[in-house]
């Protein structure tokens, strides 16, 4: 039987009266590589905050590799790296004290942490900067310290949002084989993003989160099939991109002129 | 902000009118009409319902702080104009300044205030953006209880003297706007002073420098110090010697004070007494000039943040060698890896170090006030130890009452990581708590080296009052830490969001403290027990004690429930 590394069940977050997130259910399985879609406001941070212990849903539950996880689930948080929306990083820090720090926080030991900062620093190609605070680093510099403050520990599944935003596309195609390599090696990857290309070349498996819904939820090949049967004239004539898939499933493929700011210059 | 989309320059900034023109109002009105929304959509909130509270609380107080010190300021000018001694009118003036320029400092730290920057990307001219910097913030506790003095001494005058009604308001409009001027001047030069490691060196230096001057001071200004009694007549004649010392030094000072913007104020009303009608416009205009040299000094340093100016330390670092980082702790596992982390924080936060280091060193220039006994015949003050020790603690408020508020983004690491919260709640309390000692340990030798040893007595009692507060302290600081969070930026004294309500109770959790050890040493004194009291307060440390640990026990239920809050808090995002 196919492991799952994270499954949930009718997960739902409200804020007030306002239901940001409502009754989704999904699973991915071991090694998989899932791409989380969805417009902007849809959901995808929110979901993604349940899932690793940063808000608390008001429905539903979460089960990561097998076991149920909660905000005191403190084995299980040994076993993920997330890269949040506000990248979790300590200004006041300079790089290699940041990792040093976050390689302690998740219990490695001494020489562990000082060999993988080092690896994660030239990798990245932060080496140069480690006597600058992370305050004063440009933004893609900060995506590309959060990515190896997240992967320091060795997660088994790693939670994406918005991971390659700011990121230079030399630093992008680092950062994407190095993704890929985590892939093959057993690890499974959650990824948010609003870059297709990206997802379309990375994931096997892809869900779109529309007003708080779970939409669609499946392999791309399977949403494609999907789309093209239920859009006439596309059948057979040629491969839709996910970005076709994804606005013809969200309902935003029909833009009409009227609708543009014609005042614009 | 309809009118905003034409405008794709300075110069068409310019174009449009100006600081004053429509475009600038248009903006103004947009900023006040966001601000207000931004005060009604804060009391949808518990948090800010009582952030209201504390508010009018903190403004009930000083304002009766303003009342008196106005009414105090109004009949002493009344009875200074009314006897013709407007030699003496200066002295007020430099009071008023002193108050006015004193708290903007020392509560800047507390004050909810509006940083500017977010503004910059708006098409806004330089003169709308200092105007919007004067006017955010304008109804300050300073400005408040300037203009409460600046009141009692126009009505006090004006009973006086009618006539001077025209000069005495000008007069005082002149200085108050320099004194706002100066307030602000002095808090964003000091920001951006403190923001760099080799200004902040200079600025400590010249700190440090200043308090061992006024130590030097000390001995010129103050009666001889020697611990035999004296009789009457030696006193007397001592005292004329000194007068007669100091005299020409006095003089000095006088004939300069006059050059200076409070002597400038009095000079204005005296001229206008004496019917010299040019003279004090002269004055009054030489007045004007200070003010608008200060503006000219904040207009400086407001126009390179204008410009975007970028006050991190990044154009040192590319200078510093890259020698290998060390492991500060050795010590296995999170506690010594959060203490590591906050070591490191705080040494790059020159305004936190400011703060816990500066009640001590006032202790050491205060100290001395404690010593006035010998000159009246009475033994020095046998509790500057104890009150030496409490004062020194203060400067602790902010970091233990809102322990997480640096933590900024990080505050998402805490969570997401296999880390039990408590232990980094520990940690923190054993990094406050050590530092918390060392500083009491400080005070404490400070005041004894200006007052004197105290008995082996109120030495325990005052050791035994610490056993009891500190525990108190960490605990009601973590329980206030994880409820009443707020961000705070380590590299800034000013313009960042404070906590009005977490300030008030956390002053008034350390009064109630002190109010604790007060009352046990005044009873057992009382009962002629004094001893008793170091093995009460002991007993009170150690329900404390159990208080903490209590409060330790429950804080990962507690930040937990606060989860949303304190990540939508601190690391302000979503």
């Amino acid at each position: 039987m196919e492991s799952m590394a994270i499954q949930t069940h009718g997960l739902t977050r409200r804020f007030g009266a306002l239901t940001a997130v409502e009754d989704v259910t999904l699973s991915v399985s071991s090694g998989q590589f899932f791409g989380f879609l969805g417009p902007n406001g849809a959901g995808k941070s929110t979901t993604i905050k349940m899932l690793t212990g940063l808000l608390e849903p008001s429905g539903g539950t979460v089960e990561i590799l097998g076991q149920p996880f909660t905000a005191g689930a403190l084995e299980l948080k040994r076993q993920i790296g997330v890269v949040p929306e506000g990248m979790a990083l300590l200004g006041r820090l300079t790089a290699p004290e940041y990792l040093r720090f976050v390689g302690r926080m998740y219990g490695l030991d001494r020489d562990t942490v000082n060999q993988r900062t080092e690896e994660l620093l030239e990798f990245m190609k932060l080496a140069g900067e480690r006597r600058k605070l992370v305050t004063d680093f440009s933004h893609g510099m900060q995506k590309k310290l959060a990515l190896a403050g997240a992967v320091i520990h060795g997660p088994k599944v790693l939670f994406l949002d918005e991971p390659f935003e700011g990121v230079d596309a030399v630093a992008a195609g680092m950062l994407k084989a190095m993704l890929q390599g985590m892939i093959q090696r057993g690890a499974t990857i959650f990824l948010t993003t609003h870059v297709l290309e990206i997802v379309e070349r990375l994931c096997s498996h892809v869900a779109i989160i529309h007003q708080g819904r779970l939409v669609a939820n499946g392999s791309i090949e399977d949403l494609r099939a999907g789309v093209a049967s239920s859009l006439p004239g596309t059948e057979g004539s040629r491969k839709l991109t996910l970005e076709e898939i994804f606005l013809s499933i969200v309902g935003a493929s029909n833009l009409e002129p009227a609708q543009e700011l014609s005042w614009l210059t | 902000m309809a009118d905003l989309r034409a405008v794709e320059d300075r110069t068409q900034i310019r174009a449009a009118g100006g600081f004053l023109g429509p475009l600038a109002r248009a903006q103004y009105a947009a900023m006040v009409r966001m601000r207000c929304r931004m005060f009604v959509i804060g009391l949808r909130t518990i948090r800010g319902i009582l952030e209201l509270g504390a508010n009018g609380i903190q403004l009930m107080v000083f304002s009766v702080i303003g009342i008196g010190l106005g009414l105090g300021l109004g009949f002493t000018s009344y009875s200074l104009a009314h006897h013709g001694a407007w030699q003496y009118l200066p002295i007020e003036f430099w009071v008023v300044l002193f108050v006015w320029q004193m708290i903007p400092i020392t509560m800047a730290s507390f004050q909810d205030q509006f940083d500017m920057s977010g503004l910059l990307r708006f098409p806004l001219s330089f003169g709308s953006f200092y105007v919007l910097y004067l006017i955010f913030g304008l109804l300050d506790v300073s400005t408040i209880m300037g203009a409460m003095c600046c009141l009692g001494i126009l009505i006090g005058i004006v009973t006086a003297h009618h006539e001077l009604l025209p000069w005495t308001l000008l007069a005082l409009l002149e200085f108050a706007a320099f004194n706002i001027l100066l307030a602000r001047a002095i808090l964003a030069w000091v920001d951006r002073w403190l923001s760099q490691r080799r200004t902040r060196e200079i600025v400590s230096a010249l700190f440090l420098l200043f308090f061992v001057s006024l130590q030097l001071l000390n001995p010129a200004v103050r009666e001889d110090r020697s611990r035999d009694f004296m009789n009457r007549e030696k006193r007397a004649e001592l005292r004329h010697k000194r007068e007669v010392a100091l005299s020409p030094a006095l003089d000095k000072v006088k004939a300069a004070q006059v050059w200076l913007p409070p002597g400038i104020t009095a000079g204005v009303l005296q001229h206008a007494s004496e019917n010299k009608p040019v003279v004090a416009v002269g004055v009054l205009a030489g007045l004007g000039l200070y003010a608008l040299g200060i503006g000219g000094v904040l207009g400086i340093r407001l126009r390179a943040e204008f410009r975007g100016e970028n006050l991190g330390e990044a154009p040192n670092q590319t200078k510093q060698e890259t020698r290998e980082q060390r492991w500060l702790l050795d010590g296995g596992g999170p506690i010594a890896a959060t203490i590591e982390k906050e070591l490191r924080t705080l040494f790059r936060s020159m305004p936190q170090i400011y703060a816990l280091g500066v009640p001590v060193l006032m202790v050491f220039v205060v100290g001395s006030l404690f010593r006035n006994g010998p000159s009246l015949g009475r033994p020095p003050f046998q509790y500057a130890l104890p009150v030496c020790v409490a004062y020194g603690l203060l400067g602790f408020t902010r970091i233990i009452y809102n322990n997480l508020g640096t933590e900024g983004t990080g505050i998402q690491l805490i969570f997401m990581s296999p880390t039990p919260i408590r232990a980094v709640i520990l940690a923190k309390n054993l990094f406050h708590g050590s530092l918390y000692l060392l500083m009491a340990l400080f005070s404490g030798i400070m005041a004894c080296l200006r007052v004197g040893v105290p008995s082996p007595t109120l030495l325990a009692i005052t050791v035994a009052w610490l056993i009891f507060a500190l525990p108190a302290n960490l605990a009601v600081g973590d329980i206030m830490s994880l409820t009443m969070a707020y961000r705070v930026n380590p590299g800034r004294v000013t313009r960042q969001p404070g906590s009005q309500g977490n300030a008030l109770l956390s002053m008034l959790i350390q009064t109630l403290l002190l109010g604790v050890g007060g009352a046990v040493v005044a009873m057992c004194t009382f009962a002629d027990k004094m001893w008793l009291a170091a093995p009460i307060l002991v007993a009170c440390g150690g329900i404390a004690i159990l208080l903490w640990t209590r409060v330790l026990a429950n804080v990962d239920a507690m930040a937990n429930d606060r989860r949303d809050t304190l990540i939508e808090t601190l690391a302000k995002i979503g």
